[in-house]
């Protein structure tokens, strides 16, 4: 008979679920791999570097604050984590020093210091991007060019959510977004030229539809924007991977995009002189780090409601705030602001949501 | 008419480990050479031994005598000498003395052909009193004696035959099912002139299709004949709040249809709150139904038919042996007593390394360390489980994922309980629900953080019990 000393004596339930927390935050990580990958090709290896940058002031965050605590916590992969995004949410033309002081702040500060993993009650990684944003405005700024677009690496270019803004506000205005980068001289892609072509030819001419040039490229990420948002469909097919395994709940992300996407398509064609119900929600959606942030920050279960009442609600405000910060905010984008000031509301929204008693203790 | 098929809320639909189903029949296990009897197999205080150190005891002979409610008669499982007497420690926590009976002499009963009583001409009260004589208890947790059963829910409005097993691994119920399906139908019908229910439902769950077909036969019979239910394989279903939750729903809806329609048409916008006001009607009934129903498992109608038919106490039982580090997989019919070594060693041993040993099911079975441990009354399986089917991993903080919510059967918030039963604050958790919770084991299973919800909210309730 085989020795029984490694049994384990333990309460039940004496199985558990295959996902444990630090299985959930690795799997985060890797599903943000590719969007990392892609980035990487784009900007070249200043980009690796500022998210490198970013990983290391993490790292070194939760590491002091582990030792402040006397608590090991840098295994479980969330200050990893934690790094990443903010590395992602970094222009790829960042001096290496905004990516680590803000990644170090996000963990030694804003979740080591209350008690670390759980314990936070603003989203580290939003609340890093947040203190960069504020500390170091110009640097936030320094977006370039995919270099596979110019040939060249490193050419400056403003985003396409900021060059938007800056016509409208100069008074050169068209009548929507893609016009505008249009007339400013953006090329679209051959890429984007022969997708958009091949899809009005075999399936929208039959609708009676037809899609304007630019969106492919928005969707791809051909476009200059911060390191991991660029391209919505490789972060939509990582996200439908985590949906499907339920790593991340689908309800935060669905949420956030209905309210955002009603209130740009109601109101969203008003600056560029059209009425009502003309905004343009596939740009302003693809455009920034909105599916970056709606998916990998916002889900975060630590900061985010725990049942689908709290989760409707949160993911409305979300929207909601998204877009005013948006039209209104002194910065072209406002979605990881509209996060973190959805995250103060957390206790709030906890009250919606209980009590939930037992039947019997009626 | 469609009745439902499980439970509404929560819950969980987990690998049941049971591809070993299509395996041999049941076996007789091997007799042990050295049995451990425990002097506790029932909800109550432990028995009075009656034996000494050294003493020859015959295969059936008394050991132990209750001495309070809650307690049973404990016999002998075979013939042998009493080698010791001697304290040992339960599964369950606490200790009670155990007879440990080295196996020697002639059986009694075994390989004798067996008399059969006829039970139909015996009073209530003879039948009442065989039962408490021949030591039959409930065959699962808590293990309350079946006559202080029968007699406390006299007359109920339901007696139901509990054979859904909707714990991974086991399939107990179900062998006892396939098996002995005759006999279990026949002990049901003794215990239904005990107690004369007003409605008998037969609850099944993932049984094989020959054993259904060949229960409706059985059931035919019967007269009045019992209901057949047939529900979705869903964990934890067995427990009697679920069951009843699901029964009860199937015969309000058929009582309804009974009635003539007419009011059946409501208005769209009202519907929601009126199935809501409904659906709280429904508990309500259901919770005064809960008091009367009776909930009897297979193994124990079984013990109550060899114990009035055979006039056999309860010395034996079916046990799964099962979980990914046994080798062969198994039913077998057990003596009691019997040391689980024994059963696995039986089963062709440990395949790999086994990180964990349970007496019952994964997730509401007891932990034992010592493969000397027995088989008692309410031991419905064996299990040893490996690694990656305990899949352990460090504790980490609550991330507040709504898992434990989502699908807690009894809608309370485990996390938030836990929280405050953490905290001291006791009396927040009460009035939250702590009562309601069932120790069935989701929330533990479910948390990604692997927090000890299930220990500290059991912990906590017993607290809260002590202070009646």
């Amino acid at each position: 008979m085989t020795k029984t000393s490694r049994i384990l004596v333990g309460p039940a339930p004496h199985i558990h679920d295959s996902q444990s927390t630090a299985s959930l935050v690795w799997g985060c990580v890797l599903a943000l791999v590719p969007a990392l990958l892609w980035g990487v090709y784009c900007f070249g290896v200043g980009a690796a570097l500022v998210v490198a940058a970013a990983l290391g002031g993490a790292l070194a965050g939760e590491g002091l604050a582990g030792l402040a605590r006397r608590r090991f916590s840098l295994l479980d992969g969330s200050a990893f984590l934690t790094g990443l995004l903010v590395g992602l949410a970094m222009p790829p033309g960042a001096p290496l020093y905004v990516p680590a002081a803000s990644a170090f702040f996000a963990t030694a500060f804003v979740k080591g210091a209350f008690g670390g993993l759980g314990s936070n009650w603003m989203n580290p990684a939003l609340a890093g991007i947040a203190f960069a944003v504020l500390n170091w405005p110009q640097a936030m700024g320094a977006w370039v060019l995919p270099r596979h677009l110019t040939g060249v690496v490193g050419i400056s270019g403003a985003t396409p959510l900021a060059l938007v803004r800056d016509k409208l506000a100069s008074g050169q205005g068209g009548s929507d977004p893609l016009a505008i980068l249009e007339a400013a001289g953006q090329s679209f892609t051959g890429l984007d030229r022969g997708v958009t072509g091949f899809l009005n030819g075999g399936l929208f001419e039959r609708l009676g539809a037809s899609l304007p040039q630019g969106y492919i490229d928005l969707l791809v990420g051909n476009r200059p924007g911060a390191v991991g948002e660029l391209s919505g469909l490789l972060l939509l097919a990582a996200s439908v991977v985590l949906v499907a395994r339920r790593m991340i709940r689908w309800e935060v992300p669905l949420s956030i995009f209905a309210s955002y996407a009603a209130l740009v398509w109601a109101f969203g064609g008003l600056p560029f002189g059209e009425g009502f119900f003309s905004g343009d929600v596939l740009f302003e959606v693809l455009s920034g780090s909105f599916i970056l942030v709606s998916f990998f920050m916002a889900t975060d279960p630590v900061t985010s409601p725990s049942t689908r009442l709290g989760m409707a609600v949160y993911g409305a405000g979300v929207g909601a705030l998204t877009f005013l910060l948006r039209s209104f905010g002194s910065r072209p984008e406002g979605t990881a602001f509209a996060v973190i000031l959805m995250n103060c509301a957390l206790p709030l929204l906890e009250r919606l949501e209980r009590p939930r008693r037992g039947e019997a203790a009626k | 008419m469609r009745f439902p098929k499980t439970f509404r809320h929560g819950g969980l639909t987990v690998d049941l480990h049971r591809d070993w189903r299509g395996a041999a029949p049941v076996q007789n296990s091997f007799l042990p050479s050295t049995a451990i009897v425990l002097l506790k197999q029932h909800a109550g205080a432990p028995s009075r031994c009656l034996v000494r150190r050294g003493e020859f005891v015959r295969e059936g002979s008394v050991l132990g005598k209750p001495e309070s409610t809650g307690a049973a008669q404990v016999h002998a499982p075979v013939p042998g000498v009493v080698r010791d007497l001697k304290r040992v420690r339960l599964p369950e926590g606490g200790e009670c003395e155990a007879a440990v009976i080295v196996l020697e002499g002639s059986f009694d009963r075994l390989g004798k052909r067996v008399e059969k009583y006829v039970w139909k001409s015996m009073s209530r009260g003879d039948l009442l009193q065989t039962l408490r004589d021949r030591g039959v208890v409930e065959a699962e947790a808590p293990g309350r004696p079946l006559f202080e059963l029968l007699q406390a829910r006299d007359r109920p409005s339901l007696l139901v035959l509990n054979g859904v097993e909707s714990e991974p691994y086991l399939r107990t119920e179900a062998a006892v099912l396939a098996e002995r399906g005759a006999e279990v139908l026949e002990g049901l019908a003794l215990l239904r002139k005990i107690v004369s229910p007003e409605e008998t439902i037969l609850a099944l769950d993932s049984t094989d299709e020959a054993t259904i077909a060949r229960l409706r036969e059985l059931a035919a019979e019967l007269s009045p004949q019992p209901e057949i239910r047939i529900l979705e394989p869903r964990y934890p279903q067995d427990l009697e709040n679920r069951l009843l939750e699901v029964l009860a729903k199937g015969r309000k809806r058929a009582a309804q249809a009974e009635e003539p329609k007419g009011k059946g048409a409501r208005e769209g916008g009202a519907r929601e709150s009126g199935s809501r006001e409904g659906g709280a009607k429904e508990k309500a009934s259901g919770r005064e139904k809960g008091a009367e129903a009776l909930f009897v498992r297979p193994s124990t109608a079984l013990a109550a038919y060899e114990a009035v038919v055979l006039a056999k106490p309860f010395v034996d039982r079916y046990v799964t042996v099962s979980g990914g580090a046994v080798k062969n997989p198994a039913v077998l019919k057990v003596r009691i007593g019997t040391p689980i070594g024994d059963l696995i060693e039986e089963c062709g041993g440990f395949a790999g390394t086994p990180e964990r040993l349970v007496i019952g099911g994964p997730f509401r079975g007891l932990p034992v360390h010592d493969l000397d441990a027995p088989i008692t009354k309410q031991s419905s399986a064996v299990l040893a489980l490996r690694p990656d089917e305990t899949r352990k991993s460090r504790r980490q903080p609550c991330i507040r994922c709504g898992r434990c919510v989502d699908r807690c059967p009894e809608r309370l918030d485990p996390a938030g309980l836990y929280r405050r039963v953490a905290a001291g604050r006791q009396a927040e958790a009460e009035a939250l629900g702590l009562a309601a919770c069932t120790s069935c084991g989701i929330c533990g299973y479910a948390c990604p953080s692997r927090l000890p919800l299930v220990e500290a909210l059991a912990a906590a309730r017993d607290k809260m019990e002590a202070r009646r």
